[in-house]
């Protein structure tokens, strides 16, 4: 029963290798680079994994470059420098964990319309992302954006606008089942008063409407922040959450028992989502075997993982793009649920996206980079072993697959093609849509 | 012989060739025959996005208030193409004013909703979610799908995995009537949307054989994943074949025209798609519309006129009809900027060999308005439930009676 485990996964010989290693950096970060996986094998698993907690960080320079973006008032561009941040080695994890919480706090400049405010609530994420999750929850909650996505700075006594009240209850920290329409309607009434100037917070106390409401069984004036910590202290919080993060980390079905252990674990290291993060990413549940390559892959972290792997040189505006012919456009997913995920990113629009994307890559790398990305290949046969064991290490040595790339690679005339062609035919398989 | 009551209306309303063939085959058979030929039938709709002027589309020519509250903007009645003694087309609609005379457009007059919403993002979502009641007040809280998208997900059932049962040809984002619980409607730009990059020579072939040879262990990955890539691929082939195929374009150079060209090829070509969404922008005309509304109406006159010749062409007039809405008709009188604001009521046209061709509704009485607007006298969900369950033989999402005498 691995899969529930979340003690510490304790590896017996040899099976801390290249596709646990690769494992670990696909999930808790957007894939290896050549040799990283390998380079992350000459330490034990818990420093590996620290390295990933203790990255370097993002070029400051590149993280003030945005200013310049913004001054255009576009959009394009800013979601183009975040997958630059997505690709990049700065930060993976926290890279992943923004995105998480961009999915989770699903907020689109389609009605925001202001790429400034919207990268205001990007960086709450970056910054925030992986400490007390309720701290988290207050930052977004009084940040402009989401006062305006949710129409917080609509709200006012007298006249009450119940949409972000709906939406804390029902997606940000608690979950359907765990609320009344009349707890939303009360939370919406002490929520009232959070305003903006269109740039930044305002209190406005004029709005405010300061009589007892009786929200989740509790009678009080609660102002918009204690009836967010009320929200927040609720039992079905801490579940909430901890399903957000197996999804993300280990799996999308979990058994109640393993979102009980990880609920308790997420209230006993005081809400702090990085220190879940880690003890997840230790965990045997994290690489027992029906957590591996168990979820399709998202397009943003398709793409990532693709272009690490292979060293793509796609310009981020480009990466950006293909994500979003994959339906996937960052900074505006489709509603305040986000995006659905697991088998609605397949179909015919996004499977042609998927191959062109994979295609584009390909075709503007020279055999010399795609062979420093994979090795140099001795002979056609190798070479699809290197397409193979290179993107989708782990795989059974006599699976349909390998055969299959084998007979391909024979038929071409040179090793380097073989190379080439064994690379596209791993991306556009269906196993290579798996994360 | 037991029929659930669905497929004995079902088979009913397939008309003469159905009713033959009970005559001579066994009755069972035949059931088949009649749900099979309803099966490929197509729904296209292009929505009119921005709220189009009804008046000066389908006009009341005879009556002295049309004049009167528009003394810039009303049409001369000697340039209309005349419906009736007392209705007209825009004179930059001659192709569908052709198709009138063919038997082949219904003209449905006053079709809208209870109390009528002005707002372009509210009747749009009322238009495509077919609930006038809900209101959902963000963009944060749509709804889960749209009536088009409801269709979608009762046509997958019908098919194998796989396969595309409603498509977006546009290049905005997708409409929420196409919007699916359950899956996703893609979006197709042009006929590019299939084409696939395949640099090296052989790849296709090598693809194929991959993924031929992987597909019997695929396990897990075999429901969603193989039959994606299969769908796809085989959809890029065909598509790739009937590029080939198609001679010099029949159509006039409109992005509509394109589209629909597309969609032509891809109903003939056998993609199972039997649902596509299309727009055509710009209707908003709040100040000098004169000429672009004659110019949006040209486009859309030529283009759906190039469609049903193509249809014809192709053999499968019978088994298209086209849907043409938009969110709201404009204000009777016009504004001072030779232009109109936003209204109520307007007319729908539904286009096809299988439409009964004529006017449906009632003609709006300018001098009976109601705050200035057209109101409705015919709900759009009759429009829609008529077309969901007399044309696709599916089950109709609203509680609203099929328009009757609109399908032949």
């Amino acid at each position: 029963m691995s899969a529930n485990d979340l003690s510490p996964w304790q590896p017996r010989a040899g099976e801390w290798n290249v596709a646990t290693a690769t494992h670990l950096l696909e999930r808790g970060g957007f894939g290896p680079r050549p040799g990283q996986a390998e380079a992350l094998l000459e330490l034990d698993l818990a420093t590996a994994i620290d390295t990933l907690m203790r990255p370097g960080g993002h070029d400051p320079v590149y993280l003030r470059g945005v200013e310049i973006l913004l001054g255009a008032g576009e959009l394009e561009p800013v979601a183009a420098w975040w997958m630059g941040l997505i690709v990049g080695d700065g930060d993976p994890l926290g890279e992943r964990l923004t995105v998480m919480w961009h999915d989770h706090f699903a907020t689109s400049n389609d009605k925001v319309l202001d790429p400034r405010l919207m990268h205001g609530q990007n960086q709450i994420f970056r910054e925030l992302g992986r400490g007390d999750f309720r701290v988290l929850c207050h930052a977004v909650a009084k940040d402009p954006c989401m006062l305006k996505w949710l129409d917080g700075d609509l709200n006012r006594a007298g006249a009450p606008n119940e949409n972000f009240a709906r939406e804390v209850m029902e997606l940000f920290v608690l979950g359907i089942g765990h609320y009344t329409e009349k707890d939303i309607r009360e939370a919406a009434r002490a929520f009232s008063g959070w305003g903006t100037d269109g740039r930044a917070f305002r209190y406005r106390e004029r709005y405010h409407d300061a009589g007892d409401k009786t929200v989740l069984g509790r009678t009080a004036a609660f102002s918009p922040e204690e009836v967010l910590d009320w929200i927040l202290a609720q039992p079905a919080a801490a579940w909430h959450i901890a399903r957000k993060l197996l999804a993300e980390f280990i799996t999308t079905e979990p058994s109640n028992a393993l979102v009980e252990c990880t609920a308790t674990r997420l209230v006993e290291l005081d809400w702090h989502i990085g220190a879940l993060t880690q003890e997840l990413l230790a965990s045997k549940a994290f690489f027992a075997p029906e957590a591996r390559r168990a979820r399709i892959a998202g397009p943003v972290e398709w793409i990532a993982r693709a272009v690490r792997r292979l060293g793509f040189n796609v310009p981020p505006r480009d990466l950006a793009r293909q994500a979003a012919e994959m339906s996937q456009s960052l900074l505006r997913p489709p509603s305040v649920k986000g995006w659905d995920g697991g088998e609605v990113w397949i179909n015919a629009g996004t499977w042609t996206a998927r191959h062109n994307a994979a295609l584009e890559g390909l075709a503007r790398h020279s055999d010399a980079a795609l062979q420093s990305a994979l090795g140099k290949p001795t002979s056609k046969a190798h070479a699809a072993d290197l397409a193979l064991d290179g993107l989708l290490p782990g795989l059974d040595q006599a699976s349909d697959l390998r055969q299959a790339l084998a007979a391909e690679a024979e038929t071409c005339a040179t090793d380097a093609d073989a190379l080439r062609l064994a690379t596209a035919l791993v991306l556009v398989s269906p196993a290579a849509q798996r994360i | 012989m037991d029929l659930p009551p669905l497929s004995r209306r079902r088979f009913l309303i397939g008309g003469l060739t159905a009713t033959a063939l009970t005559t001579t085959l066994p009755g069972a058979w035949s059931i088949g025959a009649a749900e099979r030929a309803q099966q490929d039938r197509v729904l296209v709709v292009v929505q009119l996005t921005g709220g189009n002027d009804g008046l000066n589309m389908v006009v009341p020519y005879r009556q002295d208030a049309y004049f009167r509250m528009r003394p810039s903007l009303s049409l001369a009645p000697s340039g209309l193409h005349k419906l009736n003694d007392s209705t007209a087309l825009h004179p930059s609609m001659a192709g569908l004013s052709e198709l009138f005379g063919q038997g082949q457009l219904a003209v449905v007059e006053g079709v809208g909703y209870p109390e009528p919403d002005r707002s372009h993002f509210r009747s749009m979502q009322v238009w495509h979610t077919a609930d006038p009641e809900t209101s959902y007040g963000a963009s944060s809280e749509r709804p889960e799908s749209g009536w088009l998208g409801r269709l979608a997900t009762q046509i997958a059932a019908q098919q194998s995995g796989g396969s595309m049962p409603a498509l977006h040809l546009g290049t905005g984002d997708l409409p929420l009537s196409l919007k699916t619980q359950f899956g996703f409607t893609p979006t197709v730009r042009d006929a590019r949307g299939f084409r696939l990059l395949e640099p090296m020579t052989g790849f296709a072939a090598a693809r194929a054989r991959v993924l031929a040879a992987t597909e019997a262990h695929a396990g897990r990955d075999a429901a969603v994943l193989h039959a994606a890539a299969k769908s796809t691929y085989d959809a890029a082939v065909r598509m790739e074949s009937l590029a080939r195929a198609e001679g010099p374009s029949r159509y006039p150079a409109h992005p509509l025209a394109e589209r629909l060209a597309l969609s032509a090829r891809l109903i003939a070509g056998g993609f199972g798609t039997r649902v596509f969404g299309l727009e055509l922008n710009g209707f908003d005309t709040h100040a000098r519309q004169s000429v672009s509304h004659a110019t949006l109406l040209a486009e859309l006159s030529e283009s759906l006129s190039a469609f049903q010749k193509d249809l014809a062409a192709k053999g499968i007039a019978d088994r298209v009809v086209t849907l043409v809405f938009s969110e709201f008709g404009r204000r009777v009188e016009e504004n001072a900027s030779k232009g109109t604001d936003h209204g109520a009521a307007g007319p729908v046209l539904v286009v096809g060999k299988g439409v009964r061709g004529g006017l449906l509704g009632s003609a709006p009485d300018l001098g009976a308005l109601d705050s200035g607007d057209v109101p409705y006298s015919v709900d759009f969900r009759s429009v829609y439930a008529a077309l969901e369950r007399d044309w696709l033989g599916l089950r109709t999402g609203t509680a609203a009676q099929p328009l009757a005498d609109l399908l032949g």
